[in-house]
């Protein structure tokens, strides 16, 4: 994918393994035209605030952020945190896509202004097709705010 | 003066006496002067009639013969007699026949006529007539008069009466001087003694004992009662003293109780913080349990799917049937680790009680179940149970598990049925779930609720072991039982039971 077009969904997730898996389920529903996959929280927020290696992206958000939340140095919540915050980029769907059930990361991640929650669950079936269902409605049904 | 007397013991001792000695002396001395003065009046009266008789007769020849010369000298001679103040003699006629008067009498002093015989008082003389008597014929009378000091007599009783009196007066008084050192000075002496006392408070004081009788028994008796109220005094200070002691013993007691018991709470809290400590710990190791056991897991998965998908024509079937294996087992592991999760996480969590509808939590967790299990035509019969106490989620839970048993080791009958009941009694309420599955050997019973232990072969029946681990553990947090009852192939019922005050 070229890095200059327009990206629809980003993926920030630092386990190529799974960044693997969620592609392809992705891929199968027909939605990963246009992914963006970035290891580490930093890159991803480089892209989103248009700095660093991002400074001369064109100035179009992505329509859709999943993200991981345990990444090393700069984490899921942080980047959640960093985003929700700026008015920039406040209003990108932002879905969490963690192993974690516990009940402290969810209240915490929808106390940042996470739009979605979701499991990765183990079953590789289930995940695809919680990859694509979440995609689909994001992509597709969800009416994302415009600009 | 009378006030004087009612304040005084010594004054009132001095009254009785002299009152005593009065009215005896009055008594005695009243009693025998009228004593004295009757006799004296009646001696009197028969000297002067003896007298008179003796003269009558002697006198009688002399009228007889009318001799008044003899007469005269028989009157003479009371002479002898200076009592006798005057006699005469009256003839029959009663004329004075023969007179005599003691020397220095005035003369003529004598009555005109003879009165009747006897005597006759009249002032300080006393007068006696007697007839004559001769040949039986009244021949004159005697007339005899004498002194009569009735009065004086009197007078001179009185006046010793009086000198008696008063010597007694001067007797009484040594008397008193007397009864002051036996009586009255010991007495003052109590009375002194309670005065100092009650106004020293001072009961180490005793009485001089001086005498031998009641007093000194007073004095013995006081002295006993100081002695006693002495004692009780020290006692009383002594257990003051203790009481004291014991008051300060038992401040400093609690004041130690109070220390220990703030320390007891130190204690506590530093456990508390222990605890909380370690829970934190095993919450973060779940943590990492969840999240990074899973990941490797769900790419092994994964991808040996996509290596069965995408490169199937690639593998023979024995390759296929082991890449199988591989995910079948890491499915397994998923499995295992899912449950391991929520095992652990139950003993971490605290409990929520409140009042639960246990016919709609069977009903809605058997529903859930169902939902998985599309097809089955299970004959599912749920009773009106007990509500209950208890956490919701972690008994739903245990309905979850119970039921999903149920379900699953009866799904190779032909008519599953499963039912569900329950009941109370005094303490607890007691539910069962029932099926017509296949049972277990009752032996191993014991074996049912090990962690991951297992009575049956995992080909038949999936499963990872933990459900009733988990059963057992939430009903036993909230203070109930687990049991079951089973034959092989007849079924199995599993029990739970719930106390009424969680």
């Amino acid at each position: 994918m070229e890095p200059f077009e327009q990206v629809e969904i980003l993926l920030v997730e630092d386990n190529p393994l799974d960044a693997e898996l969620t592609v392809r389920a992705l891929k199968k529903g027909g939605l990963a035209n246009r992914l963006l996959w970035l290891k580490d929280g930093e890159q991803a927020l480089d892209y989103l605030f248009r700095r660093g290696a991002y400074a001369e992206r064109d100035d179009v958000p992505p329509r859709l952020v999943l993200l991981d939340l345990k990444m090393p140095r700069v984490d899921g919540i942080e980047v959640l945190k960093t985003i929700k915050q700026d008015e920039r980029t406040r209003r990108i769907p932002v879905v969490i896509m963690t192993s974690s059930q516990e009940e402290r990361d969810v209240a915490q991640s929808y106390d940042m202004g996470a739009n979605s929650y979701v499991v990765k669950p183990v079953d590789f079936g289930a995940f695809a097709d919680l990859a694509r269902q979440a995609g689909f409605y994001w992509l597709a049904i969800n009416r994302s705010p415009t600009g | 003066m009378l006030r004087r007397i009612a304040s005084s013991i010594r004054y009132k001792i001095v009254m009785v006496v002299l009152a005593t000695t009065t009215a005896a002396l009055l008594v005695a001395g009243t009693a025998m002067v009228i004593y004295d003065l009757r006799t004296y009046q009646q001696s009197r009266e028969t000297d002067l009639s003896t007298q008179a008789e003796i003269l009558a007769r002697a006198s009688a020849p002399a009228l007889a013969f009318n001799d008044p010369k003899s007469a005269h000298e028989y009157l003479a001679l009371l002479k002898v007699r200076p009592e006798i103040a005057a006699a005469a003699i009256y003839n029959a006629s009663g004329k004075v026949f023969a007179a005599y008067q003691r020397a220095g009498e005035p003369s003529g002093n004598l009555p005109a006529l003879p009165e009747f015989e006897g005597a006759r008082v009249a002032g300080n003389t006393i007068a006696f007539y007697k007839r004559i008597i001769g040949n039986n014929e009244i021949l004159g009378t005697v007339y005899l008069r004498g002194d009569y000091r009735l009065l004086g007599r009197l007078t001179d009783y009185l006046g010793i009466l009086g000198a008696v009196l008063a010597l007694s007066l001067g007797v009484a008084l040594l008397i008193l001087a007397w009864l002051q050192t036996t009586i009255t000075k010991p007495i003052l002496g109590i009375s002194q003694l309670a005065r100092e006392v009650m106004e020293k408070r001072d009961f180490s004081l005793r009485a001089r004992k001086t005498t031998q009788d009641e007093i000194g028994y007073l004095v013995d008796a006081i002295n006993d009662m100081l002695a006693e109220v002495g004692r009780r005094q020290e006692a009383l200070e002594a257990s003051n003293v203790s009481l004291g002691r014991e008051m300060t013993e038992r401040a400093r007691v609690e004041e130690q109780l109070r220390q220990l018991n703030v320390e007891l709470e130190q204690r506590v809290d530093a456990r508390t913080a222990q605890l909380e400590a370690a829970n934190q710990e095993l919450e973060s190791f779940s943590y990492s349990v969840s999240h990074d056991l899973r990941a490797p897991v769900r790419a092994i998965i994964g991808f040996s799917r996509m290596l069965a998908e995408e490169h199937d024509l690639q593998l023979d079937a024995e390759a296929q049937r082991l890449l199988g294996i591989v995910q079948s087992e890491a499915h397994r592991m998923g499995a295992l680790i899912d449950d391991l999760l929520a095992f652990s996480r139950l003993g971490r969590q605290a409990m929520q009680i409140t009042d639960i509808d246990m016919t709609q939590l069977a009903r809605s967790s058997y529903e859930s179940l169902a939902q998985h299990q599309p097809g089955n035509n299970v004959d599912f019969r749920l009773g009106a149970l007990p509500r209950a106490r208890g956490d919701r989620t972690l008994i739903g839970q245990v309905w979850l598990n119970l039921l999903s048993n149920a379900l699953k080791f009866s799904a190779t009958r032909e008519k599953p049925c499963i039912e569900v009941s329950g009941i109370s009694d005094e303490a607890e309420h007691v539910y069962f779930v029932r099926d017509n599955g296949v049972g277990f050997d009752p032996r191993y019973q014991s074996k049912l609720y090990g962690v991951f232990q297992r009575l049956h072969d995992s080909s038949e029946f999936p499963g990872t072991g933990v459900g009733l681990a988990l059963v057992q553990r939430i009903v036993t947090r909230h203070g109930g039982r687990v049991w079951a009852d089973s034959k092989l192939n007849e079924g199995a019922t599993f029990y739970f039971t719930l106390p009424k005050s969680a």
